[in-house]
């Protein structure tokens, strides 16, 4: 009985060696593609950072509105410009400001050629 | 015979052990990597680990205002070169390092550094040269996208990657320890806007310096901070002219008038005076042995809200002398004006005013001369007085919020004062800040500077507070122009009406519908009457 024990003992272990062995060669390779994949993640990562920082250079402001003035040439707004939807008339209605030229304090600006700004 | 058992059973009993043991523990370490993932040993996978040795700072909107790049400095073993000359030439043309230099150094030394901190690009172009023997050290710098655009307020790092100034330096700690990005209270279209108006500025009135900060009244935070000259932060040696320094928090100035301010908020808070009552002007005001004058003729006799208007040292002299010394040094301690402010950034400066605080001081202290304070202290304590008047500490981290602190003034005394500010722009000195369809409300001030223990008349240091819409205060944009010189458009004259108020009006007009801010009815004027 002892015998047969120690056998299926020794043979438990010899098999164990052995998936032991495989588990540990499978994982050594599971961990060479894992650092080969962490190390490209890092790289992209790396690379999306750079991308990303030189996205903010060329979209920045100042990019923005030297390419709108010198492509399309607009210029910035001013807000006698800038209206809302219940500022429009309605229909039939006469146009509410009738190209009369708009005065607020030190800042006109006329209905027909909306240019000027604060400060004239 | 007995039953005890020979030492070669107990051996085996051992072995036994051991093995069982030993599988045990196999079997322990199998449930944990298979079910617990690693909980039990510790050691769970990082896959998210951190790549970046500082955290970004970035704009309220997350924009980048600053982040760190993978960099590489670039070593080379000149024995190991087949051609010296031939790889001097290439890494200078790929690098551009001094070709002379290199190819001197790979005669005389053993190890070369060839360039550092180039960029991923320019590594590219030197490995595509193929040269043996290059040694590559990877290095991270500090990127900063804006540029010139709120240098001083965002700052620069060591090579190191330690804080240098600005919020580099304020927020050192956390942009260390952060994984996350610091997120500022800084707006970037705000910041270009804001800097490329005093830009300018600066060129159209020939000025020394010029700064501007945008602040909103209600959560403390600063949207923009400019100072000007600036410098490129991307650049590790300065150009000529350039400087470091933030005018806005560190430094201190005499303001001038836009002080008035307080003097009139502290006259209405205490119904010392009212806005109808009439004031003697055209003689003068003699306290002790000096005697106050206007810079510009006035009236003989003005109503308080006209002193205000139109800027009078005279009339706003006696206004603050009813206040008494002691209750206005109470009220600016108060408002923080006799102490620096704390803010995020590292850099600020103390308040300069008398020690020995009389009369005479109390009456040049109402119009804004005699005490000196950092242009972010006073915006800080302008904003306490339009926004229902309750205490702003400014901060540059986004926290949008309603972060109003202690009731300082009244708030009738702060609906007051923002009917004055109005009527400033409207009927005084503050008509070129006004923006169609933007209620502005606002105060002017141009102050004498101080050379020498005199102030010097053609030496002005102008500065222009607004607010808008003034009725419901959001936002304070503060310009100030150090030295301006009048030009032709302004009508030779270097007075902050017609220098820091148009800028801050052309501010708020690019400003205000991009904040969202509600645009009121814009008046018609009936020019045919």
């Amino acid at each position: 009985m002892v015998r047969m024990l120690n056998f299926f003992c020794v043979a438990l272990a010899g098999l164990a060696c052995l998936a032991l062995y495989r588990v540990s060669e499978q994982t050594r390779v599971a961990n060479a593609q894992l650092t080969h994949i962490r190390h490209n993640i890092t790289v992209e990562r790396s690379a999306l950072h750079v991308l990303e920082a030189d996205w903010e250079n060329v979209a920045s402001p100042d990019q923005i509105q030297r390419l709108a003035e010198s492509q399309t040439g607009i210029s910035n707004t001013t807000s006698a410009q800038l209206s809302s939807f219940e500022d429009l008339p309605r229909r039939g209605d006469s146009a509410p400001l009738n190209n009369t030229p708009i005065q607020q304090a030190s800042a006109q600006v006329t209905n027909n050629a909306p240019t000027a700004v604060a400060g004239q | 015979m007995s039953n005890a058992p020979t030492i070669f059973q107990k051996r085996i009993v051992i072995a036994a052990a051991a093995c069982v043991a030993a599988f045990a523990l196999v079997g322990i370490r199998l449930v944990d990597v298979t079910l617990l993932n690693g909980a039990i040993s510790g050691h769970r996978a990082h896959f998210a680990a951190r790549e970046t040795g500082r955290a970004d700072l970035r704009d309220r909107n997350g924009i980048i205002l600053a982040r760190d790049l993978p960099v590489t400095d670039i070593g080379a073993r000149p024995e190991y070169f087949w051609d010296k000359k031939q790889a001097a030439h290439d890494l200078a043309h790929a690098t551009g390092a001094n070709e002379a230099h290199l190819a001197a150094m790979f005669q005389k030394k053993p190890y070369v550094l060839v360039a550092q901190r180039v960029t991923p690009d320019v590594l590219d172009a030197v490995m595509a040269l193929g040269l043996p023997a290059l040694d590559l050290m990877p290095q991270r710098k500090r990127y900063y996208p804006m540029g010139r655009e709120a240098a001083q307020a965002i700052g620069v790092t060591e090579p190191d990657g330690s804080g240098v100034s600005g919020l580099e330096l304020g927020l050192d700690k956390k942009l260390k320890d952060s994984k996350a990005p610091i997120v500022t209270s800084l707006d970037a279209r705000v910041q270009f806007i804001l800097s490329s108006e005093l830009a300018t500025a600066r060129q159209a009135y020939d000025a020394h310096a010029v700064g501007g900060i945008v602040m909103n009244v209600n959560t403390g935070e600063v949207l923009a901070m400019a100072s000007l000259p600036d410098f490129d932060p991307n650049a590790r040696s300065g150009s000529e002219g350039d400087s470091t320094r933030n005018i806005m928090a560190q430094d201190a100035y005499e303001l001038g008038s836009v002080f008035k301010i307080f003097a009139f908020t502290l006259a209405m808070e205490d119904h010392t005076t009212r806005l109808d009552e009439t004031f003697p002007i055209a003689a003068g005001f003699h306290i002790g042995n000096h005697t106050i004058h206007d810079a510009e003729h006035l009236p003989s006799v003005m109503m308080a809200k006209d002193i205000l208007a139109q800027s009078s040292n005279v009339g706003t002299a006696q206004i603050a002398l009813r206040s008494g010394p002691t209750r206005q040094r109470q009220f600016l301690q108060n408002m923080g004006l006799l102490d620096a402010i704390v803010t995020e950034l590292p850099e600020r400066r103390k308040p300069m005013y008398p020690s020995n605080w009389g009369l005479t001081e109390t009456a040049t202290i109402g119009f804004g001369h005699g005490i000196s304070v950092s242009p972010l202290s006073f915006v800080a304590a302008a904003a306490t007085v339009v926004n229902g008047g309750r205490k702003i500490v400014p901060t540059f981290l986004k926290n949008p919020v309603d972060s109003r602190g202690a009731q300082l003034i009244k708030p009738e005394t702060s609906a007051q004062m923002r009917d004055l500010l109005r009527y400033v722009v409207t009927n005084g000195t503050g008509k070129n800040a006004d923006v169609p369809g933007y209620d502005v409300g606002g105060k002017t001030g141009s102050a004498e500077k101080n050379s020498g223990g005199h102030y010097v008349a053609h030496k002005l240091l102008t500065s222009f507070c607004a607010v808008f819409p003034v009725h419901d205060p959001r936002y304070i944009v503060f310009v100030m122009i150090d030295e301006p010189h009048g030009d032709k458009a302004s009508g030779v004259m270097a007075l902050a009406g017609h220098t820091a108020a148009p800028v801050a009006g052309h501010v708020v007009s690019r400003i205000a519908p991009l904040l969202g801010v509600p645009r009121a009815p814009i008046v018609v004027a009936d020019t045919h009457k």
